[in-house]
């Protein structure tokens, strides 16, 4: 697939944009807080309908219209795709201070071919790979970082998946909240049956569904592994499953929707009741995919706890790499790649293994500072723009 | 300054406070209502404030109505031994509407949810089990929404009704799933009602 056209509206340091994108390599060269990384941004957020770096969509909106009665901010993306076309757009608007939200609700409105939407019928439309300096964080990082990271992957190319995660939330939410009023008060401790049931069903779908993934991924990434190592290191991905869940291949062929195999509920079952006293006495739930951990081990030794920070690097990359095929294996068609200034921090085997891989892409926005870091062959066969002051100009060579 | 004066401010201010009404709405209403005839005016807040003042809650199925007994509960052809359990006043209409149930009812007000801070006690649960053993009761029908704390909130009381012996139903499916029974079509609700199952 690829993004045909991009309009920006207000949205960061983008006051208006309207651009036209080649079915190609677009190579985006422009000085630190020109906008390069908002631009990538933008269609991440058109992708997954969040933003890679913030946690509050309210910061999208550009500073310069903040004083405005209702100021919003428009992204509208155009995607060609093997199944056909589709025009997606999201609308953020702040609206005015009230005495008991002050900063102004933040309304989302998403609409997929003029038709209004959820955010969870956008995901899948469009998808993306994102490439960035601080990728190896996801290996280094707190282990939350790796199951948003599965999450995040997953909602863009399995839509039940993501209704299963809602489901879930509001499950963990319910089930927390009576486990703190339990402990606080005198109460019926028969509620919580209903909600362990629900927990142990909807995560063993969630932890199942992160396992067969991350086997998948892990096919992949291993070979990649091993060609950017020369052979040298094994790399192994390992999904610790809080609930212990039965082997992967007992799975029965055809589950029924929404419901998993009835081993794997009765093990999540009593998984959750071992656990339910020390629940009940912390006052939060201590198993469930919220508490599972993703381990990156080569040769035997974690590479995020162990690693160098080199090593961290290139299995981060091999995973990044490897998401790519795992995403186009999934839905049939080749997602974008969005790099951002990742090339300085490879070195020059890695970045050249690296471009080599770009090859196969339908289409890939590369931001830098400095185009002297990619080789002249490689420029040669790309697009250039020059973002200056949340601006874009065609550069010609 | 504020160019709003504090009463037009005041109204706006309230209304939004409504369920599904937001800052434009409850704008839009309050300049209705300024140039409005006075005498609609009057007549809207006057049935504000008789909302309470003109209601009881029925002492048996906790309805909302205008005497206790409430008028189902007064009716004697209805069938005293099928109790059909919902979460609102509301969800008594939607059931009344398909006229396929000649039970009486039973309000909980609500449905367990903790993250809204509502248990058992905060709901008519246990005057429902009072209800049910008091005697002459022959099943219960559970019509909670078709929602995770309707589900939850039949559940429970499944279990709290279970050492009764008495029969206890829920809804068949077919409801849109995460729905309210408020907004189901008539069709759809008086086919749940007679595909009930056994819990
Ligand atoms: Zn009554």
């Amino acid at each position: 697939m690829y993004l045909k056209h991009l309009s920006l509206t207000n949205f960061r340091n983008y006051a208006r944009l309207e651009r036209d994108f080649p079915e190609r390599t677009v190579l985006v060269q422009g000085q630190n807080a020109q906008g390069k990384t908002n631009l990538l941004e933008a269609i991440y957020y058109l992708a997954t309908t969040r933003s890679p770096i913030i946690a509050s969509d309210r910061h999208l909106i550009s500073w310069g219209v903040a004083a405005e009665p209702l100021p919003y901010a428009r992204l509208v993306g155009d995607v060609e795709r093997s199944s056909g076309a589709a025009h997606l757009e999201v609308t953020l608007v702040r609206e005015p201070a009230r005495p008991e939200n002050p900063a102004g609700r933040l309304a989302r409105h998403i609409r997929l071919n003029g038709v209004e939407r959820r955010a969870i019928d956008l995901l899948g439309q469009l998808n993306v790979v994102l490439f960035l300096p601080q990728d190896s964080d996801l290996i280094a990082g707190a282990p939350a970082l790796r199951r948003r990271y599965l999450d995040v992957t997953l909602c863009q190319v399995d839509p039940a998946y993501c209704r299963h995660l809602q489901r879930y939330n509001r499950v963990l939410e319910q089930r927390n909240h009576l486990l703190r009023r339990l402990r606080e008060r005198h109460d019926d401790p028969a509620q919580l049956t209903y909600w362990d049931e629900q927990l142990a069903r909807w995560g063993a779908l969630i932890s199942r569904r992160r396992q067969r993934a991350v086997s998948d991924l892990e096919a992949a990434a291993t070979l990649i592994h091993g060609e950017l190592t020369g052979g040298s290191e094994r790399l192994a991905l390992q999904y610790e499953a809080s609930l212990a869940l039965p082997q992967l291949e007992a799975d029965p062929a055809t589950p029924e929707p929404d419901q998993p195999p009835p081993a794997l509920y009765e093990a999540a079952l009593s998984a959750i009741a071992r656990t339910r006293q020390r629940d009940l006495a912390s006052g939060v739930t201590t198993v469930g995919p919220h508490r599972d951990e993703l381990r990156f081990v080569a040769n035997g030794v974690d590479l995020g706890l162990l690693g160098s920070r080199g090593q961290q690097r290139t299995a981060a990359l091999a995973l990044k790499l490897a998401e790519v095929r795992f995403m186009a294996g999934q839905t049939g068609d080749m997602p974008i790649l969005l790099l951002d200034d990742v090339m300085s921090e490879l070195d020059r085997a890695r970045g050249q293994y690296l471009l080599a891989a770009l090859a196969g892409a339908r289409q890939v926005v590369i931001t830098t500072t400095d185009i002297e870091v990619f080789p002249r062959e490689f420029v040669r066969q790309t697009v250039r723009w020059q973002v200056r002051e949340g601006t874009i100009s065609e550069e010609r060579s | 300054m504020s160019l709003t004066p504090g009463p037009v401010g005041r109204l706006i201010e309230e209304l939004s406070r409504l369920p599904g009404i937001g800052p434009k709405t409850a704008s839009r209403l309050t300049f209705y209502m300024l140039r409005a005839p006075e005498a609609q005016v009057i007549a809207l807040a006057d049935a504000i404030r008789g909302l309470r003042a003109g209601t009881v809650l029925c002492s048996t199925c906790f309805n909302i109505a205008e005497h206790d007994p409430c008028p189902v509960c007064a009716d004697q052809e209805r069938d005293r031994g099928l109790i059909c359990v919902v979460e609102e006043p509301l969800d008594v209409l939607a059931i009344e509407r398909t006229r396929r149930f000649r039970g009486v009812y039973h309000v909980l007000h609500g449905a367990l949810s903790p993250v809204d801070g509502i248990g058992p006690d905060e709901l008519k649960m246990r005057e429902l089990v009072e209800r049910v053993r008091s005697g002459g009761v022959r099943e219960v029908l559970l019509a909670t929404n078709p929602t995770m704390e309707g589900d939850a909130t039949a559940m429970y009381l499944a279990r709290q009704l279970a050492p009764t012996g008495i029969r206890v139903t829920r809804l068949a499916m077919g409801l849109p799933v995460g729905g309210d029974l408020e907004y189901a079509d008539e069709v759809t609700l008086g086919e749940a009602l007679e595909g009930r199952r056994d819990v």
